[in-house]
């Protein structure tokens, strides 16, 4: 609304040209205003939070890209306003969707991406260990002992002659 | 034992096939928009050649087609005879703007006297415009009903039949 009514005041006054303003979507800053080598840094960092819309796996910090430059400077300009990380993200979700944060939210389908790896490291483990128990146990059913082999005719004779059979 | 971790395996299995079918029928390059149903970000920029500033705000009352595009972009080239026709066909009761950003005003002044025009266009010099509308690749065409709502978006370059689908809507029809 006060946007739409600062526009509408510029046209009135011929005014310069407007873009659209992150408080239209996150409302006012709620940081610290950041400036010389802490906003650098900190633009720096939240560029590397921000896929760039326009090229294969980069980040806005990486990217060479005139998108990803734009991007970047308006990092730097929103906090340099007193905007915070999580507004400055927010602003960005609401053009792009999710699809513009590296590190996706844990919810919905994308929390499958953290639980995932965890639910099969969980598995693979109790797999293991259960195998291990199973070898590690001795046979619950003793195995029948082996028949006595019929005595060799050769041997009862030896036993004949050395001692009448005993 | 054996047939606990067979399964384990197959669900596991089935689970990341789905996964995969529900990801691999979607066009990676086709992004939903999230600005999809929500009032479009307000804007007021200047207009190639008159140099008057126009704000969306403007047109409120009436559809408007939001085309953002650049000289350097092929598709738009491909695009552009269909938006002038059009644009002429409807009259005034459709307003069609043009955003261009990552572009100069000269290349733009000559491609719209090369190929013409039928509604103003204007230039986005920071790419901020653009950045709020979550532009990732020209052309990306935006319809707005009469309240300012965005109620469609195209991806690439429009054919009359696109426009006519997502105007309909613009139109509540």
């Amino acid at each position: 609304m006060v946007a739409a009514a600062m526009l509408a005041a510029a046209l009135a006054f011929g005014q310069a040209a407007q873009v659209p303003d992150a408080a239209q979507f996150v409302g006012p800053p709620q940081g610290r205003p950041l400036a010389g080598e802490e906003l650098k840094e900190r633009t720096q960092y939240i560029g590397g939070l921000l896929r760039c819309p326009v090229c294969q796996g980069l980040s806005v910090s990486d990217s060479p890209a005139e998108m990803a430059v734009n991007m970047k400077k308006q990092v730097g300009e929103l906090l340099a306003r007193g905007y915070t990380e999580e507004q400055i993200l927010q602003y960005f979700e609401h053009s792009y969707g999710q699809f513009v944060l590296l590190k996706p939210k844990f919810q919905g389908v994308n929390a499958l991406v953290w639980l995932l790896p965890v639910i099969v490291l969980v598995l693979g483990a109790a797999v293991v260990f259960m195998k291990m128990r199973k070898l590690a146990q001795p046979s619950v059913a003793a195995a029948p002992a082996p028949p006595a082999p019929a005595e060799d005719p050769y041997v009862a004779r030896v036993r004949e002659m050395v001692g009448g059979g005993k | 034992m054996n047939r606990t971790v067979l399964a384990v395996g197959a669900l596991i299995a089935l689970a990341v096939i789905g996964i995969l079918f529900l990801g691999l029928g979607k066009n990676p390059n086709q992004i939903e928009s999230p600005l999809l149903g929500r009032v479009a970000p307000s804007f007021a920029l200047r207009e190639v050649g008159t140099g008057k500033t126009i704000g969306l705000e403007q047109f409120r009352g009436k559809p408007v087609v939001l085309n953002f595009w650049a000289t350097w972009c092929g598709p738009c080239y491909e695009e552009h005879p269909v938006l002038v026709a059009n644009a002429r066909n409807l009259g005034s009761s459709v307003q069609f703007v043009g955003v261009v950003f990552q572009d100069t005003e000269e290349k733009i002044q000559r491609f719209l006297n090369d190929r013409g025009s039928s509604y103003p266009t204007v230039i986005d010099e920071a790419g901020k415009t653009a950045i709020a509308y979550g532009i990732g690749g020209v052309p990306e065409t935006f319809f707005l009903d009469s309240t300012g709502k965005i109620v469609g978006k195209h991806d690439g370059p429009l054919t009359t039949d696109d426009l006519r689908a997502n105007l309909a809507k613009a139109m509540g029809q």
